[in-house]
């Protein structure tokens, strides 16, 4: 009998039987099948990879008859047809019913091709022969150190390139400062050698028209290969990467160089050896020091240009010693570009011979203190919000995290775009449930969102924020801070508000044996030496100041509950009462 | 059932992209709780197989920038041969899953996974995982990024693309 009437013309059931059948309705799509085996007709899904039929066959047939059927629907031999179904290979053999296939089922097919290399062989083979070749490459002739510096940002960008192209961009690199996975910093340089050895690989990747895009825009690629560590040490070391960056056109040039692996590949081995050589000479690696300190100063101008408009600048003050010249020894070891930027900031610029203008407003963003904040302004607007104190105390408490967000995939591109995009930034905001009741706050955050944007694409930034004791050091800060306001407003008068003036006055620091003067905006007046130095001791004696807030204000609570109390005495009138608390006590009694 | 064909193991390496951000972001961004980002790969006959912006790539398991799984779940036996699986593969890679097919929240690792995993075990991945484009569109904060997040191509580095014209 006929089960269903759904016409479906792409499951005409062949010739043959439909003679069979005799009453051959085009549209219906199951017939009755009155063959030698008889049962119900069920109808069974093939999937190929590339298409899928609906075959009708009876439930009790065999699989050869089944593969008859398919041969005839796909085109193909029967002895090309595997069918498989819930990972079982169905052999000829076999029933239907064996395998359990039911009406409506899916059962698989591959179609073997006549090409049957062992596939799985080779894919592996083809991965390892690469590594292989990239270790055995031979060196050329080396070539003046500029050549060298050039090829050097174009042996960085192949590492890159791969990277950009599978959307991680540089935070691969990150990921890897941040895992220190020997597993990981094996499998970049593999990639890198088989890149370099797979020279169509590269030009594929050259190809990529994504790829071109983002070598055509040289701030995002300077950007780019500054955020990777690597290059921050090549550029620690050489520092005319560093006007190679600031040259568009040298930059273009260097990527068409890029296309010549083998020869990159050389560039960076006597790159290297010349710097060894040169760390080597005593008081070089000094001298190699100040050279960047020197071409640091105006990249970093042009970064601090970035953040002229900054609305954390107007908070907070100036920077904490940035133009003080340091008038004690400075014991403070070499700075950590990755450290935290309490510490190290005061001393990069005490260090160097070229000392660092200081800007009125924000800090100046150096290599330690790339996030341009002076942390006397962390205590407030945004982050005073309990939601973010929250989030903020999430991240120190784990500092995988932030480092893990920042090695996220999307994170970057969805930062880019982000901040490309500012009306759509403060929208996804908008509706964040973190700021959803809290005009104010969103608005706060709205007027400083393109700044934070642009501070987040600053690849220092994100080097700062992967560091978790960097976290950690902010929320001390910021803790330190809120203390202060609590207990001494009057201190530092506007300090909550956005259009706060500076403090003029200048104190000594507070403790004895130093010399410095402190701001007055530094909380709580103390210089960046005695704050560093009793970080513990800061963090009890916040806890302490805390307490003794409370005490006062319990004090207070229970005083005025006292007087409550008295007042309603016997009375049943508390609402009269508070309700013309406002009232002398004449004029209460005379209600 | 035939016991006599050799059986291949196969297995679910499920990776969290934002390594432990969703589960504690999730709540406060989009206002539900997500425990993670998941790419998924398919481990079969010693390699590692999965779906990204570049195509199907391959790779040894846990060998991609993501490091090791964050969950491994095992999918069951299959007696689909490498060779059968490879030719399977190549056939994929040249139809739905070549590289510009990859769809971020429609047509993503997970969905080839899903896919492949059927093939071999007969049996889907979990549905946490497949769950996530829906679950993620369905507030308002994944309605707003959507035209972003669709222009993102995830694929691991670390793989070798599986070329489908290529028999390789």
């Amino acid at each position: 009998m006929i089960r269903k009437l759904t016409p479906d013309p792409s499951c005409s059931i062949g010739g043959i039987k439909m003679a069979d059948q005799g009453a051959a309705d085009p549209g219906n799509n199951n017939n009755n099948k009155p063959e030698a085996s008889e049962g119900t007709i069920i109808k069974v899904t093939v999937k190929t990879p590339k298409d899928k039929e609906e075959i009708a066959i009876a439930e009790d047939a065999s699989v050869t008859q089944f593969k008859e059927e398919i041969s005839r629907r796909f085109k193909a031999k029967q002895d090309q047809l595997v069918l498989i179904f819930a990972g079982k290979i169905l052999k000829d053999g076999d029933s239907l019913s064996q395998h359990g296939i039911k009406d409506g089922l899916t059962v698989h097919l591959v179609i073997k091709t006549a090409h049957k290399a062992g596939d799985g062989g080779s894919t592996s083979a083809s991965s390892s022969t690469p590594t292989q070749a990239g270790n055995t490459s031979t060196s050329s002739p080396g070539t003046n150190s500029s050549s060298t510096a050039g090829s050097t940002g174009t042996a960085a960008s192949p590492t890159q390139t791969p990277n950009i192209l599978t959307g991680f961009g540089d935070l691969s690199g990150l990921a890897g400062l941040g895992m220190g996975s020997a597993n990981f910093m094996e499998l970049q340089q593999q990639m890198q050698r088989q890149l370099m050895s797979n020279p169509e690989m590269l030009s594929q990747i050259m190809e990529n028209p994504l790829v071109q895009n983002m070598m055509s825009n040289p701030d995002l690629m300077r950007q780019m290969i500054m955020a990777n560590p690597q290059m921050q040490q090549l550029m620690e070391r050489n520092p005319e990467i560093s006007h190679m960056l600031n040259n568009p056109e040298l930059m273009r040039q260097t990527m068409e160089l890029a296309r010549n692996p083998a020869m990159m590949q050389e560039m960076m081995r006597n790159q290297d050896r010349a710097l060894s050589n040169l760390e080597s000479i005593p008081g070089g690696y000094n001298a190699l020091r100040r050279m960047y300190t020197d071409i640091q100063e105006p990249m970093f101008s042009a970064a601090r240009e970035q953040f002229g408009n900054n609305p954390f600048s107007a908070l907070g003050g100036n920077s904490e010693s940035g133009a003080q010249p340091s008038r004690t020894e400075n014991r403070e070891p070499l700075p950590n570009p990755w450290g935290p930027p309490n510490s190290s900031n005061p001393s990069e610029s005490g260090g160097a011979p070229t000392g660092s203008t200081s800007t009125t407003g924000g800090t100046n963003p150096s290599v330690s203190n790339p996030l341009g904040i002076n942390p006397g302004s962390l205590g407030n607007g945004m982050f005073n919000s309990p939601g973010m104190q929250s989030l903020m105390q999430q991240i120190s408490e784990n500092p995988q995290l932030m480092q893990n967000m920042l090695s996220a995939p999307y994170m970057r591109s969805m930062m880019q775009s982000l901040s490309q995009n500012p009306e759509l930034a403060s929208q996804v905001l908008m509706n964040n449930p973190l700021f959803a009741g809290n005009p104010q706050l969103q608005d706060q955050f709205r007027s400083q969102l393109p700044i934070f944007l642009q501070q987040m694409q600053n690849p220092e930034a994100l080097s700062v924020m992967t560091n978790p004791r960097a976290m950690q050091a902010l929320m001390q800060i910021q803790q330190g801070l809120q203390t202060l306001q609590t207990e001494a407003p009057g201190l530092m008068p506007g300090w909550g508000h956005a259009n706060r003036e500076p403090s003029l006055l200048t104190k000594q620091c507070r403790n004895k044996r130093c010399p410095a003067t402190a701001d007055a905006t530094d909380a709580p007046d103390v210089c960046w030496r005695r704050r560093r130095n009793c970080r513990r001791n800061w963090r009890r004696n916040c806890r302490r100041n805390c307490r003794r807030n409370w005490r006062r204000n319990w004090r207070n609570w229970r005083n005025w509950r006292r007087s409550w109390r008295r007042k309603c005495n016997g009375t049943q009138k508390h609402d009269q009462i508070l309700h013309l608390s406002h009232l002398s006590k004449k004029e209460q009694k005379v209600q | 059932m035939d016991k006599n064909a050799t059986q291949y193991n196969v297995q679910l390496y499920v990776y969290d992209l934002s390594r432990g951000m969703a589960r504690s972001l999730s709540p406060i961004m989009l206002g539900k709780q997500l425990d993670g980002i998941w790419h998924t790969a398919i481990v079969a006959y010693g390699d590692e197989f999965f779906f990204g912006g570049e195509g199907i790539s391959s790779c040894s398991p846990g060998g991609t920038m993501l490091g090791p799984p964050d969950t491994v779940v095992e999918l069951g036996e299959t007696e689909v041969s490498e060779e059968i699986f490879m030719d399977y593969l190549s056939a994929l890679g040249e139809s739905a899953y070549r590289g510009d097919r990859y769809r971020l929240f429609e047509h993503n690792c997970n969905t080839f996974t899903n896919e492949v995993a059927q093939f071999m075990t007969g049996r889907s991945i979990p549905s946490y995982i497949t769950d996530l484009p829906s679950e993620v569109l369905s507030t308002p904060f994944g309605q707003i990024l959507r035209p972003i997040l669709d222009s993102i191509h995830i694929a691991p580095p670390g793989g070798n693309v599986i070329n489908g014209a290529r028999n390789m």
